[in-house]
C-alpha cells in the first residue's frame, strides 16, 4: 500500500521535473515570440518588461496589452500593388529575396540527396561486392567531417571556377553541390538502414514471379522505402535551411544569399529594434518548427538510423 | 552469399554492374566536394597568396600562426568552451534521459517539446539568446544590470570583460559572454544528446537494475555502478560528437557575441573565419584549418573505434 502511493508520488515528481525542464527549454522561444509582438515604445523601456501589459495603475492588466505587429510589418514591408494575385506585395528583402533563395537551395539539395542516397543506399544494402566494407567505412568517416575545415578550399575552388567563366555556371549551382556533398554521407547511411529493414524476400518473390530485378527495385522496394526517403528529404531540407557559414561565404552576390545570411545582415541593421529582429527570426524558423512538429516521426526515424553512427 | 553469386550470373552485364552504377554518382560527388578540398587545404597551407600567384612557403604559415598571440588565446578560449559545453550538456542530458526513461504517459509530448531547440538554426539560437541580454533592453539585462541585485553597477553579459586570469595567460575564469555562449550552445545540443543517452539507457536491462535494487543498492549507486559503466561507449560517443560539433560550430559565435567583448569568445573556428575572410590571410587560415582537421580526424576515428563500426559495415 505504502509502496504504491510512494510510486505514484515518484511519478508525480518526475512529471513535475519534466514540465519544469520543458518550460526552461522553451523560455527563449516564448520570449522571442513575445518580443516580436511588442511595439517600439515597449522595446526601449528601462527596465524591460516581459509582457507589454502594465498600466500606470496596475502591474498586469490583460485588457491593456499593447500588442503590435510593427516588427512583422517592417520585415515584410507590404506595399500596395496592382495586378498581382494579392492587393499588396511583400517588399522586404528577407521575404522577397532571402527566403525564396533558401527554399530553392534546400529543395534542390534535398531532391538530389534523396536520389543519390536512395540509389547508393539500395546498392549497399542489397549487393555484396569487392570494396563494399571499405567504401561504407569511408562514407561513415566522411559523415563526421565538418564543413568548416574544407571551407577555405571550397571558397578557392569557387573563385577559380568563376574566373574560368564556365558557361551557365552560377554560384548557386556550386552551393547546391557543396551542400549535396556535405549532407550526402549521412543520408546514404540512413537510406541503407531503411533498405536493410525491408525484407529481401519480397523482391526475390517478385523476381521469381517474372519481374526483372530493376523493376522489382522500382515497384517493390521503392514504395516500401518511401517513408525512409521522405525522412532523408526532410532532414536534408532542414539542414540546408539552417546552414549559415557556407551560404554566407561561398556566394558572392547578396541577391543569391540564403535566409540565414539575411538574418545576420538584419541583426547588424537593427541594433535597437529588437522586435524587428525577433519577427524575422520567427518568420524564418516557423516553417521548420511546424514541419518538425507534423513530421516528427520521420525526423526521429532518420535520427535513429543516423544517430547510431555517433 | 552463394545464392547472390548464382543470381548475379543469370543477369545480364548491366545487372552485374548495377551496384557500381548506383554508387558511382555518390562517390564522384564525395570525391569532388569532400576529398579534393581536403587535399587542396593541405596544399593551401604550404602556400601564400601573392599578387602574381601562389608561392610555396614551406612550413612558414604554421610557424607564423603558432607565433600569433591570438592563436594561443583562441586555443585557451576553445578549451574553456569545450570543457564547459561538453560537461554541461552531458550532465543535463543524462539527468533528463533518466527522467524520460520512466516511460510516462506524456513522454512523447515531452520529447517533442524538448526537441524544438534542436530544429532551430544555430544562428537563430544565437540571436534569440542575444535578445535576452542586449544591454539595457534585454529581459535578463533588466535583472543583471540592476544595481540593487548586482552592485555596484550591475553586470552586462555582452560587454563585461574577462576577469583577471588565475593561471597566467589561460583565459580562466572566463568572461560572462563565454559562460552565456556555453549555455546557449548546450541548450541547442541537449535534445540530441538526451535522445542518444536515452536510447542507450533503454538497452540497460531492467532485470540487472531490479536485482541490484533487491540487493539494497540505492538510486545513485545504480546510476554510478551499473548504468554509467554499461553506457560508457555511448557516453564516449556523445562526448566526441559534442567536441567535434563544438569545435567546428561557428554560427552561434557569429550571431551571439561576434567574438567579443574584445576577443573573449573568439574560439578557433571563429578565428579561422577572421584570418581567412576578414584579414584575407589565406595561408595562415589554411594552416589553422589543417590543425583543426587533424583534431577532427582523431575524434572521428576514435568514435568509429568505440562504436566498433566494422561489425555494421558487413
Amino acid at each position: 500500500m505504502f509502496g504504491v502511493s510512494r510510486r505514484r508520488l515518484n511519478v508525480w515528481l518526475v512529471n513535475l521535473a519534466l514540465v519544469v525542464i520543458c518550460i526552461f527549454a522553451l523560455i527563449p522561444v516564448v520570449t522571442t515570440v513575445v518580443i516580436s509582438f511588442k511595439g517600439e515604445r515597449d522595446i526601449i523601456r528601462k527596465p524591460p518588461n516581459f509582457l507589454p501589459c502594465d498600466t500606470p495603475t496596475s502591474a498586469f492588466d490583460p485588457t491593456a496589452c499593447r500588442w503590435s505587429v510593427e516588427g512583422y510589418q517592417r520585415v515584410l514591408s507590404p506595399k500596395p500593388s496592382e495586378g498581382g494575385l494579392l492587393p499588396f506585395a511583400l517588399t522586404g528583402n528577407i521575404v522577397r529575396v532571402y527566403i525564396p533563395n533558401s527554399f530553392l537551395y534546400a529543395t534542390s539539395t534535398a531532391l538530389i540527396v534523396v536520389f543519390l542516397a536512395g540509389m547508393s543506399g539500395y546498392a549497399f544494402s542489397r549487393y555484396r561486392f569487392r570494396g563494399r566494407s571499405l567504401l561504407l567505412f569511408a562514407i561513415l568517416a566522411i559523415t563526421g567531417v565538418p564543413l568548416l575545415t574544407n571551407l577555405l578550399a571550397l571558397y578557392q575552388m569557387g573563385v577559380v571556377i568563376r574566373k574560368a567563366q564556365v558557361p551557365f555556371y552560377d554560384d548557386r549551382l556550386f552551393l547546391v553541390a557543396v551542400y549535396t556533398g556535405f549532407f550526402l554521407p549521412l543520408s546514404v547511411w540512413i537510406a541503407k538502414g531503411f533498405f536493410d529493414a525491408i525484407p529481401r524476400e519480397l523482391e526475390e518473390a517478385a523476381v521469381i514471379d517474372g519481374c526483372s530485378p530493376f523493376s522489382a527495385l522500382l515497384r517493390i522496394s521503392m514504395p516500401l522505402a518511401l517513408p525512409g526517403l521522405m525522412a532523408v528529404f526532410l532532414l536534408t531540407f532542414v539542414n540546408v535551411w539552417n546552414e549559415f557559414i557556407a551560404g554566407y561565404l561561398l556566394i558572392a552576390k547578396n541577391e543569391f544569399k540564403p535566409a540565414m545570411f539575411g538574418l545576420y545582415e538584419f541583426l547588424g541593421q537593427n541594433i535597437i529594434n529588437l522586435q524587428v529582429v525577433a519577427a524575422a527570426c520567427i518568420l524564418i524558423a516557423l516553417p521548420i518548427v511546424v514541419l518538425f512538429i507534423f513530421a516528427r516521426r520521420s525526423f526521429f526515424a532518420a535520427m535513429v538510423e543516423g544517430a547510431i553512427k555517433g | 552469399m552463394q545464392q547472390t553469386q548464382t543470381r548475379k550470373k543469370r543477369r545480364g552485364p548491366f545487372h552485374t554492374m548495377l551496384p557500381f552504377w548506383l554508387i558511382l554518382p555518390t562517390v564522384l560527388v564525395l570525391l569532388a566536394i569532400q576529398v579534393y578540398p581536403a587535399f587542396y587545404t593541405i596544399w593551401l597551407s604550404f602556400h601564400e597568396r601573392q599578387p602574381q600567384g601562389w608561392e610555396y612557403v614551406g612550413l612558414n604559415n604554421f610557424v607564423r600562426l603558432l607565433g600569433m598571440g591570438v592563436f594561443s588565446e583562441s586555443v585557451g578560449h576553445t578549451i574553456v568552451f569545450l570543457v564547459g559545453y561538453t560537461s554541461l550538456t552531458l550532465v543535463l542530458g543524462f539527468i533528463i534521459a533518466l527522467l524520460l526513461n520512466r516511460k510516462l504517459k506524456l513522454s512523447g509530448l515531452y520529447v517533442t517539446l524538448l526537441f524544438i531547440p534542436w530544429i532551430i538554426a544555430d544562428i537563430i539560437v544565437g540571436i534569440v539568446f542575444r535578445l535576452l541580454v542586449v544591454p539595457d533592453y534585454g529581459l535578463l539585462s533588466g535583472i543583471l544590470q540592476n544595481p540593487a541585485i548586482f552592485p555596484p553597477n550591475g553586470i552586462s553579459v555582452l560587454t563585461a570583460t574577462r576577469p583577471p586570469s588565475w593561471f597566467g595567460g589561460f583565459p580562466f575564469p572566463p568572461a560572462l559572454a563565454m559562460i552565456y555562449l556555453i549555455m546557449a550552445s548546450a541548450w541547442r545540443a541537449l535534445p540530441f544528446i538526451t535522445l542518444l543517452l536515452l536510447a542507450a539507457m533503454q538497452t540497460v536491462s531492467t532485470e540487472v537494475i531490479e536485482s541490484s535494487r533487491i540487493d539494497g543498492a540505492n538510486g545513485w549507486q545504480v546510476v554510478r555502478r551499473i548504468m554509467i559503466p554499461l553506457m560508457l561507449p555511448t557516453l564516449v560517443v556523445a562526448l566526441f560528437s559534442l567536441t567535434l560539433g563544438g569545435m567546428n560550430g561557428v554560427g552561434m559565435v557569429f550571431s551571439l557575441t561576434g567574438g567579443g567583448p574584445g576577443s573573449a569568445t573568439e574560439v578557433l573556428s571563429y578565428l579561422l573565419y577572421v584570418l581567412g575572410w576578414s584579414q584575407l590571410n589565406f595561408g595562415r587560415a589554411a594552416a589553422l584549418a589543417m590543425l583543426i582537421a587533424v583534431v577532427n580526424w582523431i575524434l572521428i576515428l576514435s568514435t568509429l573505434r568505440v562504436t566498433r563500426v566494422e561489425e555494421r559495415t558487413h
